[in-house]
């Protein structure tokens, strides 16, 4: 047997653990090598070391700590965890659910004019529900809400400003036509249509009150900006109004027709409405860039006024958003290009 | 045979008697816990590591064979636990840097020890800085005084593997504790 063999072989040897011919043989290797002795030596030693290692004992309370944690919960607590448990969890959840059907149906009423409609129980004329859906959303007729609210006394005027205001609110605001550029047309002030006792009941609406609604509101949306001076002005306005809702009322122009223009690209597309106003014989009246749209307001010859229209689809897809039955010679017409 | 795997005993622990698993806790409760304090090298993770072997012990009764002594089988769920959580710390150790390993190395039970001398400190600190594979085989063998054939059966091994494993780690601390020797 070689040193190397034998010295595997010591820690068993010494544990008396090699099977007795192994013992032998590292036995008679270990009587004629001193150096394979010595290294048997200094195992022992050192197994004695580890032997003098004091016992570890597990710390004060270690059986309570293992007991307590292995003891089964009581029959009543587990009854009671099984029972109560669920609803710690089960109330949040359920009334989690009940707020997002909640929200979910104030949204869907805010989202859905159909139902806005119903809630008002008076069916809207000319109601279009792209024009609500659609954003930025075209103006829509007002005044013959407030005519029919205020015939049928259901409503107060502060509910019907909210309602206005509202109305606002879901919306991008629209250019508010330039009040010294009003046509030809003539037009009851707008101010006196919504709070008139006489205004004429649905179905029997004037047909100038509609697209009145529609300037009316137009005009009202855009209220944060400082009104044309000239509003003011062309109306001798005999007070202050008092707030800038009233004024946009007091301050309403008539038009005859609201069409909406969705364009690409604005700059061409203002380009070339002015070349179609200037072709069918009309005149531009007003023009207004905003933000988001441009407000182009124009006078067209009735005679043609439907050529008129069938063009602007070359300059985008359009939308009559309001537009009097009864067209007069001279057609004043008030276009957003967005 | 110990007391603890006297076969009534064994009936008492398998039909789920609170006392006799308290028993069987206060029986090895120390020995338990001294495997592993001394692979863990943490009194308070070793306290953690023994009372999870024995909440393992207890879902396990039930199916505890007897063919195996229940310190045995003890030493098998103790040794598991710590070699598992060895890996894992190994494995976050290594990404901190050797500084981390050897302040483990030296870490809470060494610096007790040294109170108790600075030959057991000595020793501690050499069976810290052994192997986690060798380190298991020397404190099951010289420290907890189980046969060749116990390791190999709690710790799943060849007994060649047991024999060569124990050499290595014998031989590592000979070389260590040198100075200690006579």
């Amino acid at each position: 047997m070689s040193c190397h063999d034998a010295r595997e072989s010591l820690s068993a040897f010494l544990d008396e653990a090699l099977a007795p011919d192994e013992r032998q043989r590292v036995a008679q290797h270990l009587e004629g090598c001193p150096e394979c002795r010595r290294e048997l030596t200094r195992l022992e030693q050192t197994v004695a070391l580890l032997h003098r290692v004091e016992p570890v004992r597990a710390p004060v309370g270690f059986v309570d700590a293992v007991t307590a944690a292995a003891r089964p919960r009581p029959w009543y607590r587990r009854v009671a965890a099984a029972v109560f448990l669920p609803f710690s969890v089960k109330l949040p959840a359920e009334a989690t659910a009940v707020v997002m059907v909640a929200l979910l149906a104030v949204y869907v009423f805010e989202r859905t004019p159909a139902l806005q409609e119903s809630a008002r129980t008076q069916p809207e004329v000319r109601e279009d529900p792209r024009e609500k859906t659609a954003r930025p959303a075209p103006p829509t007729v007002l005044t013959d809400r407030f005519a029919r609210d205020s015939s049928s006394g259901e409503r107060s005027p502060e509910s019907k400003a909210r309602s206005l205001e509202k109305e606002q609110d879901r919306r991008e605001a629209p250019a508010a036509p330039r009040l010294d550029a009003a046509p030809p047309v003539a037009a009851p002030p707008a101010a006196t249509a919504p709070a008139a006792p006489a205004a004429p009941a649905p179905g029997a609406t004037p047909p100038a009150s509609k697209v009145e609604g529609a300037l009316e509101k137009s005009q009202a949306e855009n209220r944060q900006a400082p009104a044309p001076p000239s509003a003011e002005g062309s109306r001798g306005a005999p007070a202050a109004p008092a707030s800038p809702r009233l004024a946009a009322k007091r301050a309403a122009p008539s038009a005859d027709a609201v069409t909406g223009i969705a364009v690409r690209d604005r700059d061409a597309a203002e380009r070339d409405l002015a070349e179609l106003i200037a072709r069918v014989g009309g005149r531009e009246t007003g023009r207004r860039r905003e933000e988001d749209a441009t407000i182009v307001e124009a006078v067209v010859p009735q005679s043609r006024y439907a050529e008129f229209t069938q063009s602007l689809t070359r300059i985008g897809a359009w939308r009559v958003e309001a537009e009097r039955p009864d067209l007069p010679a001279q057609v004043h017409v008030i276009l957003r290009l967005q | 045979v110990e007391a603890g795997d006297a076969p009534r005993f064994l009936d008492r622990l398998r039909a789920g008697e609170t006392t006799a698993f308290e028993e069987l806790v206060i029986t090895y409760q120390h020995r338990v816990f001294g495997v592993a304090v001394r692979m863990l090298g943490n009194a308070a993770e070793a306290q953690e590591v023994a009372q999870e072997a024995f909440l393992r012990a207890h879902r396990g009764l039930a199916e505890f064979r007897g063919d195996a002594k229940l310190s045995t089988w003890l030493y098998a769920i103790t040794s598991r636990l710590c070699l598992n959580r060895l890996a894992t710390a190994e494995r976050r150790l290594h990404r901190q840097g050797e500084e981390t390993l050897l302040r483990l190395a030296g870490g809470e039970w060494p610096d007790a020890a040294v109170e108790r001398g600075e030959v057991e400190a000595a020793l501690h600190r050499a069976i810290a800085e052994l192997p986690e594979d060798r380190r298991i085989v020397v404190v099951l063998r010289d420290l907890e005084g189980l046969s060749y054939e116990e390791i190999a059966e709690v710790l799943d091994l060849e007994l060649g593997t047991v024999r060569s494993r124990l050499h290595r780690a014998r031989a590592d601390l000979k070389d260590k504790l040198e100075r200690f020797l006579p």
